[in-house]
């Protein structure tokens, strides 16, 4: 059977174009901000793979360390390396900070590992150039997406580190690209203070006759190392060993160490549904804006197609036509339209994506499902035009 | 005579007690198979009104319609689908010819056949035929805007009697034409009248072609008047 939507949009192919064109700008609008949802959702869970860690260690009754602060002890990893089931653990610091490199600033997660220790839970695990951290201080392993090179000298509060080896999709749940530097140089900057602040710390120590009582001068001097100095980390990275389930050695660090200790699951349901959860629902309102006003242009489009041809639709009915041919001429523009619109959405979409600063991830699961979507709006978007078609005395073909 | 159209007393009301307009008051017609009749008369007089009523477009109020040995009206509509009726068995022309934009000519005359079943290249080849007798087929593959006024209203007239309709009702398909072709469009009409035994209500006013009927139906306030031969035209 002839096609009669397919020769009208054949016959004004420029008009349906430059329409789905537009609507198809749309759509790859609506399919970026799902692809940028998918981005955060990846970027959290490619940190936790890239951490190489089954469980997390952190202050007890916290979210830590990615959700909230968290603060422990930087001895409590050689405890729970004792634990059960623990094959490795792991101090980790974690800093977002912004670094000014080559004239611009540059926002990084500063991450401190522990030096010369590859495949210990937190290292990057692979990299792209150069080598992992061998030296206990002022070398830096940085991902690919800070701009940084090989050889290139980055300062992270007052120290200097030059740059030994690139890593990739190392990045913080919030896409930020990590920085990986020595644990004790993380730890020193977490909590460092500038001058002017330590010098009056020592003048205040020095005045309080407990912290320096006459006749012990030597005491004033360790009271002041020890407010110089970090002992803290934020967590603990735990793998753990074949055999054992994660729950199965979780309960005895939270029972003995008194810590909260996080699965990966459970770490994934606070990145996921927690640190992202309101930007989530943000791109969600978005998506049902954009959907909404998608189907407001597509049923305009095609109501104003549909009164375009009222004369024709009249001849159509008098000479015998049936509705339901003339309906799904209508239907079949607007999937038509649609069709054209999310063509040109998907190629917009896959073309600028990765000029986007933050990752973003098109799945083809969405695709499909974004593809349902426009359809499903354009046959509905096609009703209002159909009824008004309907409408449409044959008489109005005949003069008179 | 059994077949063509006729119809015998059909009355026309539009609303109802004192604002009623009664537009046809018992139009008696009758137009026999492959015969040409003429309908004219004033603005207002009614002609749209019956032409719509012979088209089941718009439902007389009382009355009775046959066409060929189907009665189709009888103070009520006895055929249950209108649509089909007007598909099948009755013919269109327009003052303009409303063909369909985007499809080219050959398509225009075979759209109902192929809507209605017919494969598409069965009625393709019965349009060709129709485009060939009408002396257009040489403009089959073209659209319809780049057709000049006449080769328009002889796809439109092909497009009326692809179906091989009984009657075909002309709604003024000269209007738009100058003197020799508007005869021309008359001439056509005849032909394929004679040709496929049709019977075809011309509405009018072309003066021109008015001359041309054997048979005229003059229609004034709501009631018809059959007059034979030339009439003179209104003032």
């Amino acid at each position: 059977m002839i096609s009669l939507a397919g020769r009208d949009i054949l016959h004004s192919w420029g008009k349906f174009v430059f329409t789905g064109i537009g609507l198809g700008l749309l759509i790859g609008v609506t399919l970026t901000m799902a692809g940028v949802y998918r981005g955060m959702v990846d970027d959290a869970q490619a940190m936790l793979d890239n951490s190489g860690a089954d469980l997390w260690v952190v202050q007890r009754n916290t979210l830590g360390p990615y959700a909230e602060p968290s603060s422990i002890n930087d001895d409590v990893d050689q405890s729970i390396r004792a634990m059960p089931g623990v094959a490795r653990a792991a101090n980790v610091t974690y800093l977002t900070m912004q670094i000014g490199h080559a004239g611009r600033d540059v926002r990084v997660m500063v991450v401190g590992i522990k030096a010369a220790s590859p495949g210990e839970p937190g290292q990057p695990p692979h990299l792209v150039a150069g080598r992992q951290i061998v030296r206990a201080h002022y070398e830096a392993v940085a991902d690919v997406k800070t701009g940084f090179r090989l050889g290139d000298v980055v300062q992270v509060r007052r120290n200097r580190y030059k740059v030994v080896g690139l890593t990739s999709r190392m990045v913080s749940s919030g896409g930020d690209p990590m920085l990986f530097i020595p644990l004790k140089d993380a730890q020193q900057a977490q909590f460092l203070k500038d001058s002017d602040a330590i010098v009056r710390q020592r003048a205040r120590t020095a005045r309080n006759p407990a912290l320096n009582p006459p006749g012990n001068p030597g005491m004033v001097d360790a009271v002041t190392a020890s407010q110089t100095s970090n002992p803290y980390v934020n967590a603990v990275l735990v793998q753990i060993k074949e055999g054992f389930s994660p729950d199965q050695v979780a309960e005895p660090i939270r029972r003995w160490q008194r810590l909260t200790v996080y699965t990966r699951a459970e770490m994934e349901e606070i990145l996921v549904d927690k640190l992202i959860a309101t930007s989530a629902r943000q791109i969600g309102m978005f998506l049902v804006i954009l959907s909404i006003v998608s189907a407001a242009i597509v049923a305009f489009i095609i109501y104003t197609l549909t009164m375009g041809k009222i004369r024709e639709i009249a001849v159509l009915k008098l000479i015998g036509t049936r509705n339901r041919t003339i309906s799904f001429m209508i239907l079949q523009q607007a999937l038509g339209l649609g069709l054209i619109g999310f063509v040109v959405g998907k190629i917009a979409a896959t073309v600028w994506a990765p000029i986007f600063p933050k990752y973003v991830l098109l799945l083809s699961s969405d695709s499909v499902r974004g593809f349902i979507a426009v359809m499903v709006i354009c046959a509905i978007a096609s009703l209002l035009a159909i009824r008004a078609a309907l409408r449409i005395d044959p008489a109005e073909a005949i003069g008179g | 005579m059994a077949d063509g159209i006729r119809i015998d007393n059909l009355v026309k009301t539009y609303g109802e007690g004192e604002t009623a307009v009664h537009a046809l008051q018992g139009v008696d017609m009758h137009v026999g198979p492959g015969e040409v009749v003429g309908l004219i008369g004033p603005s207002g007089s009614g002609k749209s009104t019956l032409l719509k009523c012979l088209g089941a477009v718009i439902e007389p109020t009382s009355g009775r319609m046959t066409i060929g040995e189907q009665t189709i009206y009888d103070n009520e509509w006895k055929i249950p689908d209108l649509r089909a009726l007007r598909r099948d068995r009755i013919g269109f022309i327009f003052q303009s010819p409303y063909l369909i934009p985007f499809l080219d000519v050959t398509d225009n005359v075979a759209l109902l056949p192929m809507l209605a079943g017919v494969t598409n290249a069965k009625a393709r080849a019965h349009a060709v035929e129709l485009l060939t007798a009408l002396d257009v087929a040489h403009r089959a593959k073209a659209m319809p805007s780049q057709l000049s006024g006449g080769e328009q209203q002889r796809v439109a007239i092909a497009r009326a009697l692809v179906s091989r309709p009984p009657v075909i009702l002309a709604d003024e398909p000269t209007a738009p034409l100058d003197g020799e072709r508007a005869l021309a469009v008359v001439k056509i009409l005849n032909d394929m009248a004679a040709r496929y035994q049709t019977a075809i209500i011309i509405v009018t006013h072309d003066e021109k072609i008015i001359p041309t009927f054997k048979r005229l139906y003059h229609i004034r306030d709501g009631r018809t008047h059959e007059e034979g031969g030339r009439v003179e035209p209104a003032s």
